[in-house]
């Protein structure tokens, strides 16, 4: 890189990624703050609108989409991730962002997070976790706390929660991190980071829910808990050390990369990508494709 | 002489009967007859019993059915498991291995003496020949070739070029096995000639093949690059070929974690541009449901083949059926409307799933191909496709001038909007599940959802008038109409030739096209019908039924449909037709009351 290209002015500002469309969410919440450090991510990766395509499921995290200048789909509960993955493999060219709440991701869709991550498709997974299903008005969530009281559990809930970053973990995600709107500047740095990274990337976010939240989860109580992995000196290249923080999702509020694999093993596309071009010197012409049924 | 032979062959599995029919419909093909063979199973992975029915003619076969020829039996216990698939009659000449020990006059056959019938001792032929019982089949070819004059020259190179891997012990063994059969049948000759006709010509360029095949070459002719799925009975071997052609042209096959994440991804595929596709059977179209409907709201082209078996729930995974048609016209929740096709034979089967790309691009809209088991697994001699006539069809993309403010769904006359993806510049807009204006946005709007529904169907309006898309044999004006649809609409097709031949003015519909229902086809074609039948392999008749939704079809038309798996017999329609036949003319000379205009 020229010394030119360094000072240039950045081709994009985060502004040109944000659309006209008014959010549905509640003055608050903190999925204002998830979609504004989306967009500084993507001023920062410097790819045109055009080339990227962000996906949703269902819920207030998934209306997210529409209020960029990307081409959005948003699609049903729960599916975004296996419709993401056509997109990635139909187009291995196209930045593919997916974005989902907890109820998406890990209870509808929950399922699907395996394959997606032993797979490695280089997708970018946020998660906006609220511990709530807000947009049916404050059901109980997969992420919920046991004991939680809520519409659907108003006696107290009796499940233990999903814990996303170590389910992932579990699986072998190569790209695991945690941020809060809390922390703006750390959020936009680690899902420009999670885009970068070869592979499938995995980002919980703590969004809080400003209507059927709980104290302790809003913006104001975070600040007062939250904790970098950087400041407490964690290598997110320790794997063995990732997954014991990963541990206390729940307990404490850690932000920042948990895990990176400073080995990453090949991605989905990359590995289709080989396999087409090895391959089509053996195409024959359409009009030759019947031969193959013949008797002869 | 005889110019169409129906076999018979039923085994336990590893008994190499299906091997057996394979072998004589490839030297058959060779020897330039037309034939037809389909196979049958229990549902064990090996061993269970297995069957094949092979029909073998100089004109093209129109579908497996009918009574016997030739039935060979190696065990009685496994020949009677398939019960109406395998029927005997007086005329079948029964061919059993002597092992058994049932005696030729005590045949475990109820209410059938069939006129010949040979016990040979198979299982000693093929070991004294070839040094091994697993040549049964061999020797059963060698008997079939003699008494049928299934190509001899063929049959043996055919046999030559199998086993040539194994060496020329194992080949030479095989031939001698062969040779023991034809000769066995030399020495016992039938008691009439019931060779077959030598067929006129015999390099024809004809193909032998089946529906699943023709399927996933037909996919890849019309440029799919994505095919997504979950294996299943009996339509995975249309994700075994595309996994093993579809890379050379730049495309992929992702085995997805279930059938939703299958159809999932090929709506990400589509959106992102491509031409895509999935295949499956009952079980995975009830879990396909929701995607269904996505795609249907954001116009998204793909194709949805559907081999149909037995159900409901697991139902019968090896046997055809075709009870999948209401579940295909309403399956996924709210008003939408998705354009469903049925293949009615192997050759057609290429060129339907051509036609489901084209209307899938035309229309952007989910296609559903109805393909059933009997299609999808049948070995069928085809004649030449001319792929060359085929035109392919391209999803409607916006022009520089629209992409100025582009609207994805714009309300056109056609209701048919310009169709951009991620990549294109100027096209960016959003997809969704959720009801949305012309732009893509979310709306709430009563208004703006009922006029994207109208806009939804309305697009469909130009399909309802592709005549091409139905078949009509017969005689125009005549008063009793059939009606029949996939498979079985070869059923229908010899029925009506059976009937012709005996003077009976009878005509056929076969829709290819099944929803939307095109009442001005089905109109034109009752207007001269006063009885008739819809015939269908479903329990519930469906057809008819999806028909009469939309359609007055005349009261006298009826259904004759049977649940999967039991035949509907070419001679049964027949019967039925000219049992119609007496009571129109009943009608006329007796004036009875149902004619009478008030």
């Amino acid at each position: 890189m020229t010394t030119s290209q360094l000072v240039a002015a950045p081709k994009f500002q985060p502004g040109d990624f944000k659309s006209d469309l008014k959010p549905i969410w509640c003055p608050g919440c903190g999925d204002f703050g998830v979609v504004t450090a989306i967009m500084r991510a993507l001023a920062a990766l410097g790819r045109p609108a055009h080339e990227i395509a962000f996906v949703s499921g269902i819920g207030c995290s998934s209306r997210i989409p529409g209020y960029t200048t990307a081409y959005g789909f948003n699609t049903v509960h729960g599916r975004s991730l296996p419709i993401a993955q056509g997109i990635k493999l139909a187009n291995p060219e196209l930045l593919v962002l997916v974005a989902s709440g907890d109820g998406d991701g890990f209870s509808i869709g929950g399922g699907h997070v395996a394959h997606v991550i032993r797979r490695n498709i280089d997708l970018t997974y946020i998660v906006m976790d609220n511990q709530i299903y807000g947009l049916t008005k404050g059901q109980l969530s997969p992420t919920s706390r046991r004991g939680r009281k809520t519409v659907t559990s108003n006696l107290g809930s009796l499940e233990e929660p999903v814990n996303p970053l170590l389910y992932v973990m579990g699986y072998g995600a190569s790209f695991v991190a945690q941020g809060s709107p809390a922390d703006m500047a750390g959020l936009a740095r680690i899902i420009e980071e999670g885009i970068r990274f070869p592979g499938f990337a995995f980002i919980n976010v703590q969004s809080p829910c400003v209507t059927y939240g709980e104290e302790e989860q809003q913006l104001k109580a975070q600040k007062t808990r939250i904790s970098s992995l950087e400041s407490i000196g964690h290598d997110p290249s320790n794997r063995s050390r990732a997954t014991e923080l990963a541990r206390e999702y729940g307990t404490k509020l850690y932000t920042g990369i948990l895990y990176r694999n400073p080995n990453p093993s090949p991605t989905y596309g990359q590995l289709v990508t080989e396999r087409r071009q090895l391959l089509s010197k053996d195409a024959v012409s359409r009009q030759e494709l019947l031969k193959r049924f013949s008797p002869e | 002489m005889n110019q169409d032979l129906i076999i018979g062959i039923a085994g336990a599995g590893g008994d190499g009967v299906v091997s057996a029919g394979e072998s004589l419909i490839t030297a058959a093909a060779l020897e330039g007859f037309y034939g037809m063979m389909t196979k049958s199973f229990g549902s064990q992975i090996r061993g269970g019993e297995a069957s094949c029915r092979l029909r073998l003619a100089t004109s093209p076969v129109l579908n497996p059915n009918g009574p016997l020829d030739v039935a060979v039996a190696l065990n009685w216990e496994d020949f009677r498991r398939f019960g109406a698939e395998l029927p005997v009659q007086a005329a079948t000449v029964v061919i059993y291995e002597s092992k058994t020990g049932v005696g030729v006059d005590n045949l475990p056959l109820e209410g059938v003496r069939p006129a010949e019938v040979f016990s040979v001792p198979i299982t000693d032929m093929a070991a004294h020949n070839a040094g091994t019982d697993k040549a049964k089949n061999i020797v059963i070819i060698g008997l079939l070739a003699g008494w049928f004059g299934i190509g001899r020259e063929s049959t043996l190179a055919g046999i030559r070029k199998k086993f040539a891997k194994k060496g020329s012990a194992v080949v030479e063994g095989n031939v001698r096995a062969f040779q023991a059969g034809l000769e066995f049948a030399e020495a016992h000759p039938l008691q009439e000639d019931r060779k077959l006709t030598p067929p006129q010509k015999r390099r024809s360029g004809r193909l032998l093949t089946d529906g699943n095949d023709m399927c996933a070459a037909a996919a890849i002719f019309s440029g799919c690059t994505f095919f997504g799925g979950y294996p299943i009975t009996p339509s995975t071997e249309i994700m075994q070929f595309l996994d093993r052609e579809i890379w050379k042209y730049g495309g992929t096959v992702l085995q997805a974690e279930d059938e939703i994440a299958g159809l999932g991804a090929v709506v990400g595929a589509s959106f992102a541009g491509k031409k895509a596709m999935t295949a499956t059977s009952g079980p995975g179209m009830s879990l396909m449901a929701e995607m269904l409907g996505l795609a249907s709201i954001a116009e998204l082209p793909l194709v949805c083949v559907n081999v149909q078996r037995g159900g409901p729930s697991t139902g019968m995974p090896t046997k055809a059926e075709q009870s999948d048609l209401f579940q295909a016209a309403f399956s996924a929740h709210g008003d939408c409307l998705r354009p469903i096709l049925a293949p009615t034979s192997v050759g057609d089967m290429f060129g339907i799933t051509v036609e489901s790309f084209n209307l899938a691009e035309q229309y952007q809209t989910p296609v559903i191909v109805l393909s059933d088991q009997e299609i999808a697994q049948r070995k069928e001699t085809i004649d030449p496709i001319d792929t060359s006539a085929m035109q392919l069809v391209e999803r409607r993309r916006p022009t520089e001038a629209e992409l100025v403010s582009y609207a994805r769904f714009k309300l056109t006359e056609s209701g048919i909007s310009p169709i951009s993806h991620p990549g294109m510049a100027g096209g960016n807009y959003l997809a969704a599940g959720i009801e949305h204006n012309e732009l893509g946005r979310p709306t709430a709007n009563g208004e703006m959802h009922a006029q994207m529904n109208e806009k939804r169907f309305r697009k469909f309006n130009s399909l309802k008038e592709r005549r091409d898309l139905f078949v009509i044999e017969g005689d125009p004006d005549a008063p009793i109409g059939l009606v029949s649809w996939g498979s079985v609409a070869g059923v229908a097709k010899e029925a009506l030739r059976l009937a012709r031949a005996e003077g009976l003015r009878v005509k056929l519909l076969i829709p290819k096209l099944l929803y939307p229902v095109a009442e001005p086809v089905y109109q034109d074609f009752f207007a001269s019908v006063k009885r008739g039948l819809f015939i269908e392999q479903s329990f519930q008749a469906q057809l008819y039924r999806l028909v009469r939704m939309y359609v007055d079809v005349p009261a006298l038309v009826k259904p004759l449909a049977k649940s999967g798996s039991n035949p509907i017999q070419p001679l049964e329609v027949l019967e039925r037709l000219r049992a119609m036949v007496t009571a129109l003319q009943g009608n006329r000379n007796h004036h009875q009351p149902e004619l009478i205009e008030v």
